[in-house]
């Protein structure tokens, strides 16, 4: 093969790294993978370490975030809770991927019956309110951290779907394509070889906004009771706990509210930042920069 | 030399729409035999890209519905199942299309792209692949054949891309190219050198060339023989010096007096053939030139659909009055 893919990969990551917002994103996401792989380490306190006496107290030096209404520190609850948000998301966001884009490569592609059957069956998905089919799900599954993953993993499925079949309905009018088949090249080698690249950049952004999305569904069903159980915390769960101590103690509600606005933001610039950088046309700016011909 | 590669007889192409079955190519029949030059002219519309396209098996059926017969080296093509024809596109017949600058898909290199038929059709890898890329280029005279290969399309010109184009379907070995316009959308100097690249090819490769366009300039530039389409059928097929020495239809000679001629004393008005070519859904039942031709006679060719009579030699019209060879 001659392909280059360090290159192509290269050159997307030098564009990437230009935009400033991207970049800001980029750390903070860097770091909240670290805290998600060793916030449990290198937490303060146990995350179910009861201190009555210090219960409801603001923060402080002794306690960052302050103390929830067991006395347990806010602070290290948000720090834990940061893995299973990100795991949520990336493994709510891989299933929805995993599923819809193989659909809406072969919908888009063979088209006719196939297509219709398949995006009617999106349809279906996409029809309800996400965290409404959400909670049906869940209703069926029964709550917890497993279930709630295939429930969002299936909640943001149809989006992945339209949004794969939709490019490749564009990306298969191309005149290479049929310069491709011109060529002899099979199916399966057109729609993995020269239609999936080309409609990867949509998907690839739309990865980065679901995964924003999905961990936003994670605080709201474990807000409501049916994602992480309890004594575990989960940002949304603290949110919810946090609901009835809101005029003693808003730190108990402010401080994973912020964690998780913090998070969406910083995968919304990432994401942006992809959209530019995957953008074939941006590429030539770097390159005419870059080298002269 | 002058075994025939290609046979076309009576191909017919069809097209359910909602307004009706739109015949869009009716009955054409060519042989096209190795290192010959076949140019089929005709307007826009006038089917002759989708003849080409049903002859390379390139037409989703349905909505289309292709007959006739497409006879490769006495191979029937329209029955063969996808998996053998696809063995013979890209490898026996090749073909470049009208648009460089979308032809060539935009996120893989040049290189990728000349070497995936290579590997698919001749099983090479790698250095070999590699190398046989590189004279490619060069020999469709790309400079710094090697660096290029690693450049995308969007570093191309359109020329260059279009020389790109023209080294992937020379990637196998094809004996039959089919170019569908391909130098339309090019400048008229990058025209001359492409057209001018495919004629000292072919005599180098010895491959046949099926080349569709509406430029009579490139056909008098590039072709051994002539079909004029329109509406869906040949109206006249004939050497190129005498196609345009003695025009026998009236569209083909309408459609050479709508040229304007250098040197010539200009004609205060040039001459353009009245009306629109027909509604594929509505075909007239007669010659589908009939309602705007000068010399129809408003019984017969209106009715009779003329058949393609030889008028001499190659020469032929399918015409119920062609004209007399001026003198």
């Amino acid at each position: 093969m001659n392909e280059k893919p360090t290159s192509r990969t290269r050159e997307t990551l030098q564009i990437l790294l230009a935009n400033r917002l991207a970049v800001v994103g980029l750390c903070v996401l860097a770091l909240l993978v670290v805290v998600g792989v060793i916030g449990e380490a290198v937490a303060p306190y146990g995350i179910n370490d009861i201190d009555i006496a210090n219960r409801l107290t603001g923060p402080s030096g002794a306690h960052w975030f302050g103390t929830d209404e067991l006395g347990r520190d806010v602070f290290t609850r948000v720090l834990v809770a940061a893995r299973v948000s990100l795991q949520v998301g990336f493994i709510a966001v891989g299933f929805a991927l995993a599923v819809g884009v193989p659909v809406g490569l072969v919908a888009g592609y063979y088209r006719g019956t196939i297509d219709a059957v398949l995006m009617r069956i999106m349809d279906v998905l996409f029809s309800f309110p996400a965290i409404l089919l959400a909670i049906a799900i869940l209703a069926v599954l029964g709550p917890g951290i497993g279930n709630a993953m295939i429930a969002i993993g299936l909640v943001y499925t149809p989006i992945f779907a339209r949004i794969t079949r939709g490019s490749v309905l564009v990306v298969s009018e191309e005149v290479y394509i049929r310069a491709a088949r011109s060529l002899g090249a099979r199916d399966g080698r057109i729609i993995l070889r020269h239609i999936l690249p080309n409609v990867l950049a949509p998907i690839i952004v739309q990865t980065t906004l679901s995964l924003a999305f999905a961990i936003l569904s994670e605080a709201a069903l474990s807000f409501l009771g049916l994602g992480v159980q309890p004594p575990n915390p989960a940002w949304g769960r603290m949110l919810a706990e946090g609901r009835n101590f809101f005029q003693q103690a808003p730190w108990m509600g402010i401080f994973p509210g912020v964690a998780i606005l913090v998070t969406v933001v910083a995968f919304n610039f990432v994401g942006d930042g992809l959209r530019d950088a995957l953008d074939p046309k941006q590429k030539s700016v770097i390159e005419s920069r870059g080298q002269s011909v | 030399m002058n075994d025939a590669i290609l046979e076309v007889r009576d191909l017919t192409v069809r097209f359910g729409t909602k307004r009706g079955v739109a015949h869009v190519v009716n009955g054409i029949s060519y042989t096209i035999n190795r290192g010959e030059t076949l140019a089929i002219v005709g307007e826009s519309g006038s089917g002759k890209s989708v003849g080409v396209l049903a002859l390379m098996g390139l037409l989703p059926q349905p909505p289309a519905l292709v007959t006739g017969s497409v006879r490769y080296h006495g191979r029937e093509l329209l029955d063969l199942p996808p998996r053998e024809w696809r063995s013979i596109r890209g490898k026996g017949m090749a073909m470049i299309f009208q648009d460089p600058m979308a032809s060539l898909n935009p996120v893989r290199t040049i290189g990728y792209q000349l070497i995936e038929p290579m590997e698919h059709h001749l099983r090479l890898k790698g250095k070999a692949a590699q190398n046989r890329a590189t004279d490619l280029l060069d020999l469709v005279g790309i400079p710094s054949p090697k660096e290029r290969l690693k450049n995308y399309p969007h570093q191309m010109s359109g020329g260059m891309r279009q020389r790109v184009m023209i080294a992937m379907g020379l990637a196998c070995d094809p004996d039959v190219l089919v170019a569908d316009e391909a130098t339309t959308a090019l400048d008229v100097t990058t025209q001359a050198q492409i057209v001018e690249l495919v004629g000292r090819l072919q005599e180098k490769i010895g491959m046949a060339v099926i080349w569709i366009t509406h430029d009579l300039g490139v056909v008098a530039g590039i072709a051994d023989r002539v079909h004029v389409m329109y509406g869906g059928r040949f109206m006249e097929q004939a050497s190129v010096d005498n196609l345009f020495a003695t025009p026998r239809h009236p569209y083909t000679r309408a459609l050479l007096g709508s040229i304007p001629k250098p040197g010539k004393e200009r004609p205060a008005k040039l001459m353009t053939i009245a009306g629109m070519p027909p509604d594929p859904v509505l075909m007239p039942a007669g010659c589908p030139f009939a309602p705007r031709c000068a010399h129809a006679d408003g019984a017969r060719c209106d009715d009779t659909i003329p058949q393609m009579e030889s008028l001499g030699g190659t020469h032929g019209a399918a015409c119920h009055y062609p004209l007399e060879a001026k003198s």
